[in-house]
């Protein structure tokens, strides 16, 4: 057996850094970073660590077992090192203005006295899964666990937007956070929705995560939430909205986070994209969790395959599992349904009959027809991944 | 209603605090401002020729654990990052401290690929 399924004790015994996993340079098998060096951060428990300043840190697989990601262990990215650790309710407002009628702040009672809305919703990191990439590309080198379904509360954007009134040559509206740059020549994390997209029903701005106040680096005190689009736009720690008529030009909105302008999102490995546009939609997904990479089965025993399944706002319709490489599908059952944006637990049970290694495979398709490829997409950037996963078992 | 939210945030943030044998602080005494207090978490890099360099000046903006996050990666794709630090984000690098810093990146965390 490989020793890619050392504990974690083990990990740390031979090494003390997450440089020792990826330093081979290859592409890591298990599908999750599930041996990287473990680390406590306030409010949060045991997370994989990626970086510390500022911290970007991922989630252990064993919480993909479970429908709702708990506070503590939900994925932290940030971007720029200046992030907020102490906030005062008293003094923090929430600033909206710009190209509108009146300008408006509000604190946190304000947001609370307006009408709450709450709903399941996957939050993913556009580079979810980068360390998959073939060839590997700089970047975060997530594993697959930058990633939560979490229930959001919070306040419409549009009912915000409706009490400042949105001056009719608007195009865009911007976000700003409380995060800002080391040195005043790093660019300051502002990201911005056209404004039809920005004025949509379900997009809140979120004051609570599970029932809870946001943990301070999931964005406490409150974060956009734009459910269905990839997590670059859900900026933490919000203090500013502003309504633009001219649309937004940062780093962070151009060349940062901008996809190949075709369907896949996807141009040949090594390759340079011509025209690209700014990440939005999440593509259709599904991960096996249960068993692992490697794991041994006993020959004859009905074991449950599982896993989870999602799609950038349209539900999912169907997942099937092939445990003969792709040959031969069947359909699983799926869990309880909580809605259009959140992911849906899939199970199929299997007895393996034959001895020897099997690949599992599970392939997930949206309400509107959308699933996932065979082969591993590429782009510069290490966005959107989301191929039909690969594990390898072996039973006897 | 602010009282209790900011009392349930001090509970979880306490078992840090003396997780890490700081002393509590009481609840009361933090009033609404909510408040965490980040761990120090020293980034190991490898030991070669422009290690100290790349220590200082690549922890300027973010920790120096980024380099050994990545995958090994081919020279010119390192020195393609350190002159993105210089030129996109502004990072305070000579050109002389940008070689020495490439050529540390390419022998430590590089491919054997040009
Ligand atoms: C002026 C500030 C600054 C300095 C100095 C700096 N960096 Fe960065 N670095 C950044 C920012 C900002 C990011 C992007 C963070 C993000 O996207 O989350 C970054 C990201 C990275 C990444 C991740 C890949 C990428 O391109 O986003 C690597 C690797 C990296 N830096 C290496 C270095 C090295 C090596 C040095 C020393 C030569 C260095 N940095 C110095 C600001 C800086």
């Amino acid at each position: 057996m490989k020793s890619r399924f050392f504990s974690r004790r083990d990990f740390l015994k031979t090494s003390s850094s997450i440089g020792m996993i990826t330093a081979f340079g290859g592409i890591p098998t298990d599908l999750f970073a599930s041996e990287g060096k473990l680390v406590r951060f306030p409010e949060k428990t045991d997370l994989i660590l990626l970086t510390s300043r500022p911290p970007q840190l991922e989630t252990p697989k064993h919480f993909f077992k479970e429908l709702i990601t708990p506070n503590e262990a939900l994925f932290v990215r940030w971007h720029i090192a200046n992030i907020p650790t102490s906030v005062d309710l008293r003094t923090w407002r929430l600033k909206v203005g710009g190209n509108t009628e009146r300008p408006l702040e509000l604190s946190m009672d304000d947001l609370k006295g307006l009408p709450k809305v709450t709903y399941t919703a996957v939050i993913q990191c556009a580079g979810n899964g980068r360390s998959f990439f073939d060839p590997r590309v700089p970047g975060g080198q997530w594993g697959n666990g930058a990633m939560g379904n979490i229930t959001w509360g919070g306040v419409r954007l549009k009912d915000i937007l409706a009490k400042v009134g949105i001056k009719g040559d608007s195009v865009e509206v911007a976000f700003n956070g409380l995060d800002s740059g080391p040195l005043p020549t790093v660019p300051d994390l502002v990201k911005s929705l056209p404004v039809d997209k920005a004025l949509e029903e379900d997009i809140i701005i979120a004051y609570e995560m599970n029932g809870k106040p946001l943990t301070m680096l999931n964005g406490f005190p409150a974060r956009l939430v734009v459910p269905g689009w990839y997590a670059s736009y859900w900026v933490k720690a919000l203090s500013d909205v502003t309504v633009l008529s001219k649309p937004l030009e940062t780093f962070w909105m151009d060349p940062a986070y901008r996809i190949p302008a075709n369907p896949c999102a996807c141009v040949p490995p090594g390759t340079k994209p011509g025209k690209t546009v700014p990440i939005n939609r999440m593509n259709t997904r599904s991960l096996i969790i249960e068993p692992s990479e490697g794991n041994r089965l006993p020959a004859g025993k009905e074991v449950a395959i599982s896993g989870l399944a999602f799609s950038g706002g349209y539900g999912i319709k169907d997942v099937v599992v092939s445990v003969d490489g792709g040959k031969t599908w069947k359909e699983t059952k799926l869990g309880k349904d909580l809605g259009k944006y959140s992911w849906v637990q899939w199970t199929l049970p299997w007895k393996p009959a034959q001895k020897g290694k099997h690949t599992l495979m599970a392939r997930a398709t949206n309400s509107i027809g959308e699933s996932q490829p065979f082969d591993r997409l590429w782009n510069p950037a290490g966005y959107m991944l989301n191929n039909i996963e690969k594990v390898d078992v072996i039973v006897g | 209603m602010k009282k209790n939210i900011v009392f349930a945030i001090l509970v979880s943030a306490g078992a840090f605090l003396i997780q890490h044998h700081v002393p509590m602080v009481q609840a009361e005494e933090m009033g609404p401002v909510h408040s965490i207090t980040l761990p120090t978490i020293p980034a190991e890099l490898k030991e070669g020729a422009g290690k100290d360099k790349v220590m200082t000046l690549c922890g300027i903006c973010h920790s120096p654990d980024y380099i050994p996050m990545q995958p090994r990666l081919p020279a010119k794709t390192w020195d393609s990052e350190v002159h993105k630090m210089i030129k996109v984000f502004g990072a305070p690098i000579s050109d002389e401290d940008a070689k020495t810093i490439s050529s540390y990146l390419a022998a430590q965390y590089g491919t054997d690929e040009k």
